[in-house]
């Protein structure tokens, strides 16, 4: 499965990506993870990839998503053409204005609600993601974030990525 | 011996470190080096992992000093390691031919970026395999290996180290900012099951005083240690058997030459690794290296959906170089096609292997992506079609 993340830098988009691909390779699938930055660490766009597969994986790059995640406007019309046709796209709905069928939740809102913290905005959807498709455990997930996070911010994170994943529950 | 990072299961990393904890399993226990993207990770993760296993890491004040540290830690009997891109590599080559010279074993990781120059920092290329292998001055040989995976970032790390040990050589791991860059799921092996090779070092006093002679008959020779008692001198002018410079004598520099390049050419079979997919019954060969042999497996299997008898011959050695494998593949296909990052590097090799026996086409890819299965497919059937 093809997985793309994408928003604007700031929003933890390739930490997202790198605690999914954690939590892929805790099961034991194969799994690539590759990130797609602009040299700004504010502001530019930034795509994380996430290639999951139980046979050996040859495809880097993402040239058909089945899952596209897009935080932020710039993110989505810089990646929304990767996006196969039956693909799913989870927006932040607030932020986003997709041109395509969609399905997702004002992340960033709902991070700000649950923690106090926008930036927590990647665990939300995260969360959502993960309910939404299945890919990996919740629990693989959670023992990612223990293990990528900085010390000290474990508990806000997993508050987050829950919260997200009730939502996507629904 | 407590490793500051889990071993006997895997992990999920960047290429970057798994290049500085294989370095380590290896045996590694001097680093030095000046930061570059993307070959920062490997400094940023020795500089942390080194303290702890009683090792050295070191910024030094540039590259040219960082290999000529590297050198001098391996005369005091320490397997060393330096890491840098495209701009540093550059700064290393007159040095690297010192450690050439001298018979120095050390390992220098490229992890390559778009150049000429500073280029696109950011960005994969394999713009620097001729550079590797011939970017130094005058007649040598030495090892150039070029991973494709993460995981085959950490093996041939351990190997470049061992073949470093072995040959008493520089081995160059030719790797990019895609591998370097990407996390992918490692198997890091218990450090008891990690094998290990140590440099020959002079049984006595008598074998010590010819620490450039052949006195094993191996093309080897065994490599005094400073400080444990041998006096030994090291130069880069043409030395004789014993070390003192020679450098009119034409016999002296015949033999020391030929024996540095012999020492990697006639132990090719043991040196090279490459891996075949399809190969055997092909009528279409692509041949690659690297981050692009990924792409190239998919496309194999495409073109073989689409009824293109197509087969992949992967280098894990670019140097020492198989010519008379890529003749006998010529033999037998019609075409040989060789995608790679850059403007034709390991074409030319693969062409003159070749020896005219098939057609052999470059797909050529600048600009910091990797060929997508899609572009080889394409460029194969593109060329198919017009014969």
């Amino acid at each position: 499965m093809q997985i793309r993340l994408a928003g604007i830098g700031g929003q933890g988009v390739v930490l997202a990506g790198v605690i999914l691909g954690e939590a892929a390779a805790i099961e034991g699938l194969n799994v690539v993870q590759t990130q797609d930055y602009s040299s700004a660490s504010r502001g530019g766009h930034s795509i994380a990839d996430v290639v999951i597969s139980k046979e050996p994986i040859y495809d880097l790059i993402v040239t058909k998503a089945d899952v596209l995640v897009a935080l932020a406007q710039l993110g989505y019309d810089t990646t929304k053409d990767s996006l196969r046709k039956d693909g799913l796209l989870i927006i932040d709905t607030d932020l986003v204005k997709p041109d395509r069928e969609f399905i997702g939740a004002p992340f960033t809102r709902i991070a700000e609600e649950t923690t106090g913290l926008a930036l927590t905005v990647n665990m939300v959807a995260l969360g959502y993601l993960v309910a939404k498709t299945g890919v990996v455990k919740k629990e693989s997930v959670e023992e990612a974030i223990r293990r990528r996070v900085p010390k000290g911010t474990e508990d806000i994170n997993l508050k987050a990525f829950r919260v997200g994943y009730e939502e996507g529950s629904k | 011996m407590k490793y500051p990072f889990p071993v006997g299961k895997s992990d999920f990393i960047q290429g970057d470190e798994a290049i500085a904890r294989a370095a380590i399993l290896a045996g590694c226990r001097f680093y030095a080096g000046y930061p570059i993207t993307p070959a920062s990770e490997i400094f940023e993760a020795m500089a942390l992992y080194m303290p702890l296993v009683d090792g050295v890491s070191i910024q030094m004040e540039d590259e040219l000093a960082s290999i000529a540290a590297v050198i001098g830690a391996s005369w005091v009997g320490t397997k060393a390691m330096t890491a840098t891109s495209g701009p540093g590599f550059s700064l290393m080559m007159e040095n690297l031919g010192y450690a050439i010279m001298t018979e120095t074993p050390i390992v220098v990781v490229d992890v390559q970026r778009s150049g000429p120059s500073t280029g696109q920092p950011t960005l994969a290329a394999q713009g620097d395999v001729m550079q590797a292998i011939w970017g130094t001055h005058g007649d040598h040989s030495l090892i150039v290996l070029t991973p494709a995976t993460v995981q085959e970032a950490f093996d041939m790390t351990i190997r470049a180290f061992n073949l470093a040990e072995k040959y008493r050589t520089p081995v160059i791991l030719l790797t990019d900012a895609e591998v370097g860059h990407m996390r992918e799921k490692v198997d890091i092996p218990n450090p008891e099951d990690v094998e290990l090779v140590y440099r020959k070092l002079p049984a006595n006093e008598e074998e010590a005083k010819y620490p450039f002679g052949d006195i094993h008959g191996d093309l080897i020779p065994p490599m005094p240690i400073f400080g444990k008692g041998y006096r030994t001198y090291v130069t880069g002018l043409t030395h004789d058997e014993k070390g003192r410079p020679k450098t009119v004598d034409a016999e002296i520099h015949r033999k020391l030459i030929e024996r540095i390049v012999n020492k990697i050419e006639k132990n090719k079979k043991d040196i090279i690794e490459y891996e075949t997919f399809d190969l055997d019954d092909a009528e279409v060969a692509i041949i690659s290296y690297g981050i692009v042999a990924r792409s190239a497996i998919r496309a194999v299997k495409m073109l073989r959906s689409e009824g293109i008898k197509a087969g992949l011959l992967k280098l894990n050695v670019v140097w020492p170089f198989d010519f008379e494998m890529i003749e006998k593949i010529a033999e037998q296909v019609n075409a040989i096609y060789v995608p790679e990052m850059n403007l034709g590097q390991v074409y030319h090799l693969v062409k003159e292997g070749a020896n005219g026996k098939a057609r052999v086409e470059l797909i050529p890819k600048i600009g910091g992506e990797v060929h997508t299965p899609q572009e080889i497919v394409k460029a194969v059937k593109r060329c198919e079609k017009c014969i």
